[in-house]
């Protein structure tokens, strides 16, 4: 049978559960029913001839868990449980026209960054029982039960690089309508379709009646066939049963259909009965043709961005003339770079354009770990932006979703490179109005370039909806005319073409002063031009402020509802707006308004480290600054703050939270010092480098986050390598940056040999480098015994040893068995 | 499905190591801030399973399904109980990503939440406990990792649960529980007319027993 045939019209069934019917033939629970295909293999046989016999289209083998993770322990290989599977099925399908499809399940472990396992060895494991499945003659891989997007994407790029069979993806979902991973359905639909599924939808969890509403959301966002491959209804807790019957099953799918599903069939609960009832019940059912205009989107697996109105994107993830950037970046400094993008969608952007191209720094290792990273914390669809069709390559793969990727130009070479990489990984693409020979002067020129850019991108088989416009903003102080230039090109495009246009707007006012005001009015203008997506700074008030306007008057903004949720602080009609602004996305200091008003001297400064009053810290520090030397204020007002702050939390006074607290605000007075130092042109000191890490199998990494903090405070630079760090990473971190100090964190008894490992490796390849360890399991002598030098019972006690170590005049205070283990 | 749950502040101040302390201003709002966003943002999941309980010369096993519970401290627990319930508790992938978010803008905010999050999910436990208490009268929970049980004996736990389908729970390779903030243990259904020894706790059967933090506080469950 001719699955992509067969496809484009009238139903297909798919078989019921595998493993409710292995269990009726002897599974016990906790076996792997893949070892059935060895073990039993009449006994599979006779299920898949009992699915045909009941009027299953396709069979699904018996591989949902046939991976090598899965499979470790028993004696066998992949490529021997699923040829042994395959041939089950192909036995019991022969001469009767139904398909056999590779059944691929989760491998069962989360991956990094949120669990442990890297990306490169799932897509490993899914390229192996691909493989095995192509050469063992299945005809469909069916990828399902799929609860992280970017498992899903994985394997479906598995099976697209490693086979031209058709595929199948289906995900699970609760009854909210996410998976239990947070991909909501119109994110899988749009990422699974721009990767090059054959038919899309759901499976497991819940009966048809519940998946409906699910279903539905996957047909409104695509134009492939959409499957529903339900439970049969809720398993009893207790007793493990099912409570559908086939004919209640048969009458909800039935309503399914009649929504415009084509795809149907069973999964846990279900047995041959219930696709024979399926069959039956469908027989009489014309199958609904699809209305297929779908909507102008990205998305990340959680969130989907419709480009239906005016959406903002942050542009502050970009180390163009920003030093604190381009820092982060040649230091690694990943954790910097996802607070900037935090900050951005807490001021209201919705999608964030990623730049992190830098002489000097690796940008497609950059780019793949900068994506991962933000994904992991934020929601908001990402825009990669670069110029490196490796970076841009490396991002895509990294990428959970539909990114849009930034950007490509008329000229010919330039989208011969890029736009594969965007029909293969299914992004949207900026294309900017230039070519070869510059920008064009007028906008007939370049709505001739948008033109190319898009029967390009139509000919590399690109949905007309995912190309978006560029017309290029350039600088008004050069030409007045500039501006009237790009507006009339949006026009052009937006009129000619019916494209969604980008711009970044600052550019606009380079080399003027008061340059917010007017990239705001010529925001308003592009907007009103029919510009979709200002690239923006959108912690500039007045930037989201004409957003929010434009929305309100441009009808986008029904009823003012968001705009007046935006500003809640003008709740009186008519109360001017004038500087009451704040800065968005700076928070409200607790008891700024208290303090307010407390005159600058280093008393008040300690007093308000000691309450942990951050707005009030800066204030404090700013004033000092202004007849203080910066190194002064800090040696002689705020270290020894934090000093007394300690004390008193060895003392049992101060608890956690206000230490944190205490060091949060040091730190806003640090950054002042640090301005300032800057400002009159010197180095900021650093009082000496660490590694700190969590060892190998361990991932629990809170604890070695705090003494990060508390450490930087103190001036300590902090190269942190995560969690689940590999003895070789640390050796090799050391020996790199040439370091004399290296913290451990372990929580789990179980990963202590681990922890003991490091210790190894580290004295035997990095012998001048001392070692501190801590973590809830641990004990002083526990931590000598496993060759530590020294043993931190908290983060306080990390500053005392590193201020031992790396300051030689700056011993540590001994105390009881918190002092150096092994001596 | 998510289950509802609450925070019991008198056991996050413990946690955070206050002893009966009034908590300062700026530690109850913290606390008041990290409650509110954990409360709306977590989606605790619940699972579990009844097994009969059998006992040979090699130990405890569970006849229906081939598996053994290795070791004295779990055999002691269980000690006169004729079947098991397994459990699985998770608060979610949801409350993990929060607490990644937080600790990138706020530790202090992060070091409450997360000591909120280890007070959420003692308390969806607690919850389970009631609902399973129609399978009979109760041990208090015991896990894989305390006294002799071992850790590894999750994998079998989180296979026989079907935990990664069901609720969404994983382990890594080296046996930890993903989401972090996640429960697996084994309760015994006591005979009836059991009464419950007035001495047990969760505590009894802990290598950290004696040099714990938190010990001192409820006493099982």
């Amino acid at each position: 049978m001719d699955i992509r045939e067969k496809l484009k019209t009238g139903f297909l069934f798919l078989d019921g559960a595998m493993g409710t019917m292995l269990q009726q033939a002897g599974l016990r629970p906790g076996e792997r029913p893949e070892m059935m295909s060895l073990t039993h293999p009449e006994a599979v046989e006779g299920i898949h001839r009992a699915y045909i016999e009941s009027g299953a289209d396709v069979v699904y083998t018996n591989t949902f868990g046939a991976n090598a993770h899965k499979l470790a322990g028993t004696g066998h290989s992949v490529a021997e449980v699923i040829a042994a599977s395959v041939g089950c099925a192909k036995r019991a399908a022969r001469g009767t026209g139904c398909a056999v499809a590779l059944d691929i399940g989760p491998i069962g472990e989360l991956l990094a960054p949120v669990g442990t396992l890297p990306p490169e060895t799932a897509y490993a494991l899914f390229q192996e029982q691909v493989q095995a499945g192509v050469q063992a003659g299945a005809e469909l891989i069916t990828i399902e039960t799929m609860s992280d997007l970017y498992e899903a994407k994985l394997a479906l790029l598995a099976a697209k690089e490693n086979s031209s069979l058709p595929v199948f993806v289906t995900m699970t979902f609760e009854e909210n309508g996410r998976t239990f991973t947070g991909c909501c359905p119109s994110a899988a639909t749009l990422t699974l379709e721009g990767l090059g599924a054959d038919a899309i939808g759901v499976n497991c969890s819940l009966g048809p009646e519940k998946l409906r509403p699910i279903a539905e959301e996957f047909c409104r966002w695509s134009s492939l066939p959409v499957i529903l491959k339900a439970n049969a209804g809720l398993p009893d807790p207790q007793t493990g049963e099912y409570t559908v019957t086939p004919r209640q099953f048969a009458e909800e799918a039935a309503a399914c259909a009649a929504a415009g599903i084509r795809i149907l069939g069973g999964c846990c609960g279900t047995s041959p009965e219930f696709i024979r009832a399926l069959r039956e019940r469908i027989a009489g059912v014309e199958p609904v043709v699809r209305e297929k205009r779908i909507p102008c989107a990205a998305c990340s697996a959680e969130r989907t961005v419709a480009i239906d109105g005016v959406r903002v994107i942050g542009e502050r993830i970009n180390p163009t003339g920003k030093k604190r950037f381009k820092q982060a970046l040649q230091q690694g400094d990943i954790d910097y770079i996802l607070a900037q993008g935090l900050s951005q969608i807490e001021a209201g952007a919705e999608i964030l354009d990623v730049n992190v191209g830098l002489p000097g720094i690796d940008e497609p290792a950059m780019m793949e770990q900068v994506v991962r990273r933000l994904q992991a914390v934020c929601e908001a669809p990402l825009q990669l932006d670069s110029s490196s069709p490796q970076a841009l390559e490396r991002g895509l793969r990294a990428y959970s979703g539909k990114p849009v990727v930034n950007s490509v130009n008329g000229d010919p070479k330039v989208l011969a490179t890029i736009l594969p990489l965007v029909k293969k990984y299914g992004a949207a693409v900026v294309g900017l109005t230039l070519d070869a020979s510059g920008i064009p002067p007028t906008p007939e020129g370049r709505l001739a370039i948008a033109r190319r850019i898009l029967s390009a991108a139509l000919a590399e088989g690109i949905r007309r909806e995912d190309v978006y416009i560029d017309c290029l903003t350039l600088t008004v102080s050069v030409d007045a005319a500039e501006a009237s230039r790009t507006l009339e090109s949006v026009k052009l495009v937006k009129r000619e073409l019916g494209l969604k246009t980008v711009l970044g707007v600052s550019n606009v006012s380079f080399g003027l002063p008061a340059r917010e005001q007017l990239n705001a009015a010529f925001l308003t203008l592009a907007m009103g031009s029919g510009l979709d997506l200002p690239i923006i700074n959108p912690n500039a008030a007045a930037m989201m402020g004409a957003v929010a306007a434009y929305r309100v008057l441009a009808g986008q903004d029904a009823g003012a509802a968001r705009y007046i949720a935006t500003y809640p602080q003008f709740a009186q009609a008519g109360q001017p707006v004038a500087a009451a602004l704040p800065a968005a996305g700076q928070p409200a200091d607790r008891q700024l308004a208290a303090a307010a008003g407390a005159s600058a001297s280093p008393q008040a400064l300690e007093a308000a480290i000691m309450s942990g009053l951050e707005a009030e810290s800066r204030r404090l520090a700013g004033l000092l600054l202004q007849e203080t030397e910066p190194v002064a204020l800090a040696e002689g007002c705020l270290i020894p703050a934090l000093d007394r702050v300690g004390e008193r939390f060895e003392k049992g006074e101060l608890f956690l939270p206000q230490l944190l607290q205490s060091a949060q605000a040091a730190q806003a007075a640090f950054d002042a010092v640090r301005d300032k130092i800057a400002e009159g042109g010197g180095a900021s000191a650093q009082k000496g480098t660490l590694v700190i890490a969590t060892v190998k199998g361990d991932i629990h990494d809170i604890g070695k986050n705090i003494v990060r903090v508390i450490l930087e405070n103190y001036g300590f630079r902090v190269i942190d390598l995560g969690r689940d760090v590999a003895p070789e990473r640390v050796v090799e971190a050391v020996l790199e940056q040439d370091v004399r100090l290296v913290g451990l964190s372990a929580l789990m008894t179980t990963t202590l040999p681990s922890m003991e490992e490091t210790i190894r490796q580290l004295h035997a390849r990095a012998p001048g480098c001392k070692i501190f360890v801590g973590g809830a399991v641990l004990t002083a002598s526990y931590a000598q015994k496993i060759g530590a030098d020294y043993y931190a019972k908290d983060a306080k006690r990390s500053v005392d040893i590193a201020r031992e170590v790396l300051c030689a005049n700056e011993p540590a205070q001994q105390e009881g068995d918190n002092g150096p283990a092994a001596k | 499905m998510a289950e509802p749950f609450s925070i019991d502040r008198g056991e996050v101040l413990r946690y955070l190591g206050l002893r009966g302390q009034e908590p300062d201003s700026g530690t109850a709002a913290l606390l008041d801030r990290a409650a509110e966003l954990l409360l709306e943002i977590a989606r605790p999941r619940t699972v579990w399973r009844q097994f009969l309980l059998d006992e040979d010369a090699q130990g405890l096993f569970l006849p229906q399904t081939g598996l053994r519970l290795p070791g004295r401290s779990i055999r002691r627990h269980l000690c006169g109980c004729r079947s098991c319930l397994m459990m699985a508790a998770t608060l979610g992938e949801e409350a993990d990503r929060l607490l990644l978010r937080t600790q990138l803008k706020n530790m202090a905010l992060a070091a409450v939440m997360d000591a909120c999050m280890s007070a959420a999910i003692e308390d969806v436990c607690d919850r389970l406990g009631s609902e399973m208490r129609k399978a009979g009268a109760l041990t208090s929970r015991f896990s894989p990792g305390y006294g002799d049980l071992p850790l590894a004996l999750q994998q079998d736990m989180i296979r026989l649960l079907d935990t990664p389908r069901r609720i969404g729970l994983t382990l890594t390779g080296s046996c930890m529980l993903v989401p972090q903030k996640s429960v697996t243990a084994l309760v015994g259904v006591l005979p009836e007319g059991t009464v419950i020894p007035p001495g047990q706790n969760r505590c009894a059967g802990c290598l950290m027993r004696g040099r714990c933090l938190y010990q001192g506080g409820k006493e099982g469950n």
